[in-house]
């Protein structure tokens, strides 16, 4: 696997920086790989600005939230990046929501990250 | 009786004949003697043969037996070892586990005291102390109370979820309530695990050393969180002492703050005049 250019969009720095560095132990991806954004709209403004091959976000946050995040980068950025939700809204509504905006994944926090770089991994090997 | 000369010539032929017919079955006699004679040397070297054939059949089964019993103890010894290295590859895979697990626990840890420890404003470390009880642990209805060492009373910091049905009051007396009597005892309680609904009991104290400086109490996880892990528990020992250590040195650090603005306001001050 070649280098992958990582988006990781939270409010929570201290979940970014879990994120980040659980990661990092995949082959191929070093710190200096993963972008952080703190909400949807940072997140949104940086995909405008370059490709990523994988974006993870969290779902509630102020601005732009996870899921009009995903939507928004389906629909106006014409963007297939593979999307994984990560949020602590586990209602069949949300995931259902998620689901049909275009994400991959959905996973809810607080998350396993075995389970994280395992999801991660077959997705960037897509 | 006289004979004539025709019937004497006739007798000396006919004995000429017999004589002819007793050499040639003597020669025959001779031909089956030695056919005889050779056939019973082959049947004794056949004999032999057979004998010594038989002798090599009893060595080659006798060695392909001993070949077998070896076949067969190697065959048990593989076998054993088999199910050794399997049972060393099963304790291997456990360890694994346990080792990725503790590798995430570590992570978990890492990155919550590192957070708790980035910053010196008060109000930045109680948004990182919920954001632990959030992304983290899994908690959906949490409170954050600080102790007032003024009035000796708990005072609500920070909460998450629906304050009026979780929440007793912004101020608690010591001993007063659950919290109030964590604060006082210095004790943690924890619920063997979540309700159906999700509700928990967990409520532990932030100590420095061993003086309570405030209380967290947890009151109801996510939804799709059943129970507190072993993870949860080291993550809340280390938010009891951390987080204790973080809000005690932000606080001070902005009382010091204040008093060096006031006192660079004086100084101020007293220069213009």
């Amino acid at each position: 696997m070649g280098r992958k250019s990582l988006l990781v969009v939270d409010d929570s720095a201290t979940f970014r920086q879990l994120l980040c560095m659980s990661l990092t132990r995949l082959e191929g991806i070093s710190q200096s790989d993963i972008t952080q954004a703190c909400d949807g709209a940072d997140a949104l403004r940086k995909m405008q600005t370059r490709d990523f091959d994988l974006v993870l976000t969290d779902v509630m946050m102020p601005n732009l939230n996870g899921l009009e995040l995903v939507h928004r980068v389906r629909s106006e950025l014409q963007n297939k990046v593979p999307i994984v939700i990560i949020s602590t809204k586990g209602e069949e509504a949300y995931v259902e929501q998620g689901m049909k905006n275009g994400a991959n994944c959905y996973l809810l926090k607080p998350i396993s990250l075995p389970r994280l770089r395992e999801v991660v991994s077959g997705l960037l090997a897509m | 009786m006289s004979q004539r000369p025709e019937d004497i010539l006739k007798v000396f032929s006919k004995s000429e004949e017999l004589l002819d017919m007793i050499q040639r079955g003597r020669a025959f006699t001779e031909e089956l003697m030695a056919e005889n004679e050779r056939l019973r040397y082959r049947m004794v070297q056949l004999e032999a043969e057979r004998v010594s054939a038989d002798e090599i059949h009893k060595r080659e089964a006798e060695k392909l037996r001993l070949e077998a019993d070896l076949a067969k103890q190697r065959l048990e010894f593989l076998d054993r070892r088999f199910h050794e290295i399997e049972n060393e590859n099963k304790d291997f895979a456990q360890r694994y586990i346990e080792v990725e697990e503790q590798n995430e626990s570590l992570a978990n840890l890492y990155v919550a005291s590192y957070s708790l420890h980035s910053t010196l404003d008060p109000h930045e470390v109680i948004d990182c102390i919920k954001e632990i009880l959030l992304n983290l642990i899994g908690a959906e209805e949490f409170a954050l109370y600080v102790l007032d060492e003024d009035t000796s009373e708990l005072a609500l910091a920070g909460y998450e979820g629906d304050p009026v049905s979780a929440l007793h009051a912004d101020r608690l007396a010591l001993g007063e309530g659950l919290e109030g009597l964590v604060a006082a005892n210095g004790e943690a309680i924890f619920a063997l695990g979540a309700s159906d609904t999700g509700e928990v009991c967990a409520c532990f104290p932030l100590k420095l050393k061993e003086q309570v400086v405030g209380v967290i109490a947890i009151y109801k996880l996510l939804a799709h969180k059943r129970q507190l892990t072993d993870l949860d528990h080291r993550l809340l020992e280390l938010l009891a002492g951390h987080a204790a250590t973080a809000l005690v040195s932000s606080r001070l650090y902005a009382q010091t703050d204040r008093k060096l603005k006031t006192w660079e306001g004086v100084m101020s001050l007293l220069r213009e005049r």
